[in-house]
């Protein structure tokens, strides 16, 4: 696979059930499995994309994994797998997605699929903010006459169309609200 | 569809604005933008469109009374409130004659802020609101709890939600409260601008944005 192959680890006690996420998710993604939340946390790195991970573990809890990868700021989407529909308010909790055993191959697929489609926002959102500061640099140094035949400055808005287009395009415009709460949760700690 | 927001003001470019857009007014201190947002809100809810109001300042009692004060029949179902000044931590309410008002521990906590407004918006919905306006009052008391890069990208995800929710959005900025870049990065993350300005007794205002060409300036 190639080095842009997307990573997904999946951290599940019952090796049958990993096994099985595994078959479902390797066509598209670099699988890697961890069999604890211990090993869980060696197997995560800057590499990570997505991980699943499982709520109730001997040892290291779900729970206690997602405090530790945030508190590592690794930027990977973080799905929790739990055995029974979760008695809290999930939009409070820390997690990007979750997921109730028994999951579907498409359920699977769909969820990982949309916090990869997350991240690229985010990282979206980045360049274009980075150019939304430049654009505002250059139109407070130079007058109308010499931004309308500056090239840096065509480009840049040039640029910024095609990142609201591409913006727009992702995630369905933030049509969900998971998808607003959890973009909202990343700018509230941007580290996480 | 289309959203008329004229009535305090009387343009053109206001008269029927696409769903979706999301309006700063801007203007310096005292030139009456917090009152120019809640009238451009009111005149929606006589139509019986929705109205959420998320305010930094004011406290969720008094932004309703207010409110009722413009609304004659308010129906206060198809209201809600994103009380941002973090008193009481994140919770919220029905009050006695309907409104949804949520709770949020600070200007800056935009988790918080986020469900308040999902929470609104479909609160809104299910009393029937097929359309809303959303009022943000202000954006400078928030630029004290967040840097502007945050409150950028903030107006930018809430701009993206509002164009799905088929809303339309005023939010408001005092723009002696800040430097020229901060104030030339956030107008980026919007459709449109009403920029006011005040000379001594007169206050005047101008459209930008939302139909090409700077408006000329109207006495209002």
């Amino acid at each position: 696979m190639s080095d842009d192959t997307p990573v997904v680890i999946i951290v599940e006690d019952e090796p049958d059930v990993a096994e099985t996420y595994r078959l479902w998710l390797e066509s598209d993604y670099e699988v890697r499995m961890a069999h604890s939340g211990d090993e869980g946390l060696d197997e995560l790195d800057e590499s990570a994309d997505v991980v699943l991970l499982d709520r109730m573990m001997p040892g290291l809890s779900g729970d206690e994994v997602l405090a530790r990868i945030r508190e590592r700021g690794l930027g990977c989407r973080v799905a929790m797998v739990t055995a029974v529909e979760p008695d809290f308010d999930i939009l409070e909790m820390g997690f990007d997605a979750y997921l109730c055993k028994p999951i579907k191959s498409e359920q699977l697929v769909e969820t990982v699929e949309n916090l990869l489609e997350r991240s690229d926002y985010d990282d979206l959102l980045q360049e274009h903010y980075s150019l939304v500061e430049k654009r505002a640099t250059l139109e407070a140094a130079k007058s109308n006459a010499e931004l309308a035949d500056n090239d840096e400055y065509l480009a840049t808005k040039e640029r910024l169309k095609e990142l609201q287009d591409d913006l727009s395009e992702t995630l369905g415009g933030i049509e969900s609200d998971e998808d607003f709460i959890a973009t909202l949760r990343g700018l509230d700690d941007p580290e996480g | 569809m289309s959203y008329d927001l004229t009535g305090p003001l009387d343009f053109d470019a206001l008269g029927s604005v696409r769903p979706g857009s999301n309006i700063l007014i801007s203007g310096p201190a005292m030139a009456g933008r917090s009152d120019l947002a809640f009238s451009m809100l009111a005149g929606g809810s006589r139509e019986g469109e929705g109205a959420i109001v998320m305010t930094t300042g004011d406290p969720a009692d008094d932004v309703l009374a207010d409110y009722r004060n413009r609304v004659e029949n308010l129906d206060e179902s198809r209201v809600a409130v994103v009380d941002c000044r973090g008193e009481g931590g994140r919770d919220s309410e029905h009050t006695p004659d309907g409104a949804y008002v949520h709770h949020v521990s600070s200007p800056g906590d935009l988790t918080g802020i986020g469900i308040g407004i999902t929470r609104g918006i479909e609160t809104l919905t299910d009393s029937g609101a097929t359309a809303g306006r959303f009022a943000l009052d202000s954006l400078s008391t928030m630029l004290t709890y967040t840097d502007r890069k945050t409150a950028f990208q903030f107006c930018h995800v809430l701009s993206s939600r509002f164009d799905s929710a088929g809303y339309v959005g005023l939010f408001t900025i005092d723009t002696e409260a800040h430097d020229e870049q901060t104030v030339q990065v956030i107008k980026q993350a919007f459709d449109g601008m009403v920029e006011i300005s005040s000379d001594g007794g007169s206050r005047q205002a101008r459209v930008l944005g939302l139909d090409g060409q700077p408006t000329d300036w109207q006495e209002f």
